[in-house]
């Protein structure tokens, strides 16, 4: 797989290596999988219940920056998203604003069981049941809210993940997006709000509408 | 306190250690409430509760009052009719008052005349009666709404009948594995026949 490093420009380059060097090539792919890895950024965005273990895991507690894992303010500098508890009808409109401004590669972690199958709020009237549905999770640690030590854990299986460059949600949501935003647009009511002047089924094509 | 006012004849009932309730009418709510403010110093609204008494046709409105100086809240309570409820609007005197009265005016369908921002709050594009009245069907609803409920939940499972099936599972592999090898070995044998 050839995971760019700003998307399309760099794979283009990664190409004209693999005519010149091939051993070179897969040397550099890994390389910058593994750097990649050791370096995530987590958007400092709280939803539900779990955004209160978010605190000790980033501070001198649990200090989850020895393993590369830090926080960052906006979602443009940003590689990961916690969605840490249910998520209401409102809530998953600023989700998936959070999520598209995201550079790629970005990646989703999900705590608890709400965002899994809707958990304690299945019959509630304002939540989402499944997050799958909308927006792809890659990673989800289950637990009641999970302790420090499960979303470090949940962190470390994200990093082998992306050393060994497995399929990423980011790239099923370019290849699904005709599906993911039908399923948006039926939750949503098709209030996606601000309504972007984005072509988001022809992205690779300029994507202005 | 709670002596003080009820030497000045208003009835005071006495819910437990630290509450205290005051009964009034609709008409009387605005000018008791800033009465309570400001000759008695109760200068904190805590919070504005309400209930749904759906066989008297009543909604139930209760402000609860505080100050730092007394341990104890003092509610006032009213009640006001279901259909076009109304209600004064008490955000130029607690300024807190306005995101209550909205999330009131949201869940409860009250209205504030004079109430600067009765916008959508956590419920953004509505289309049904206000949730947390009690004639509202939330399952009705949700099964309603929600194209990705399914019938039942993926997890929504009976342990016992589980553990038999996956019983009955391991056993039917293990005979087939058995069957296999002993297959096998018939294979293996030369034919002397």
């Amino acid at each position: 797989m050839n995971i760019g490093f700003h998307g399309d420009k760099i794979k283009d380059e990664g190409v004209q290596c693999t005519m010149e060097n091939k051993g070179g090539q897969f040397l550099i792919e890994d390389a910058i999988k593994w750097f990649r890895s050791k370096s995530i950024f987590v958007v400092a965005y709280g939803t539900g219940c779990g955004a209160i273990e978010m605190p000790p895991t980033f501070t001198s507690r649990y200090d989850a920056e020895r393993m590369g894992i830090t926080g960052v303010a906006t979602p443009r500098q940003a590689d990961v998203i916690i969605l840490s508890g249910y998520l209401a009808f409102k809530t998953l409109r600023r989700v998936i604003r959070t999520y598209e401004q995201m550079q790629k590669p970005r990646y989703i972690m999900t705590l608890g069981s709400c965002p899994i199958n809707g958990g304690m709020y299945w019959d509630s009237y304002n939540t989402i049941k499944k997050l799958d549905d909308f927006i792809p999770i890659d990673v989800s640690v289950n637990g009641c809210m999970p302790r420090p030590e499960a979303v470090i854990e949940g962190f470390m299986l994200l990093q082998e993940r992306i050393k060994n460059g497995e399929e990423a949600g980011w790239e099923k949501y370019d290849k699904d997006i005709k599906q993911y935003k039908k399923n948006q647009n039926r939750a949503l009511g098709g209030h996606i709000e601000p309504s972007y002047e984005t072509d988001w089924y022809n992205m690779n094509s300029g994507g202005v509408a | 306190m709670i002596e003080k006012l009820r030497s000045l004849s208003i009835e005071v009932e006495q819910k437990n250690e630290h509450l205290y309730k005051v009964s009034v009418d609709f008409q009387d709510l605005e000018s008791t409430l800033l009465r309570f403010l400001n000759e008695f110093d109760y200068i904190t609204l805590d919070s504005i509760n309400y209930r749904d008494d759906i066989e008297d046709e009543k909604f139930c409105i209760t402000y609860c009052l505080q100050t730092a100086k007394r341990n104890h809240v003092l509610m006032i309570q009213t009640f006001i009719n279901r259909e076009k409820a109304t209600l004064p609007t008490m955000h130029r005197i607690w300024p807190q008052a306005e995101i209550m009265e909205r999330e009131m005016h949201e869940m409860l369908g009250v209205d504030f005349p004079g109430h600067p921002t009765l916008i959508d709050f956590a419920l953004e594009y509505w289309n049904d009666i206000p949730p947390l009245r009690r004639d509202f069907d939330t399952l009705k609803y949700v099964e309603g709404m929600d194209p990705f409920r399914k019938n039942q939940r993926d997890d929504n499972l009976d342990v016992k009948v589980e553990m038999k099936r996956i019983r009955a599972e391991k056993k039917a592999a293990k005979l087939k594995e058995e069957a296999e090898a002993a297959a096998k070995e018939n294979k293996e044998e030369p034919d002397n026949g």
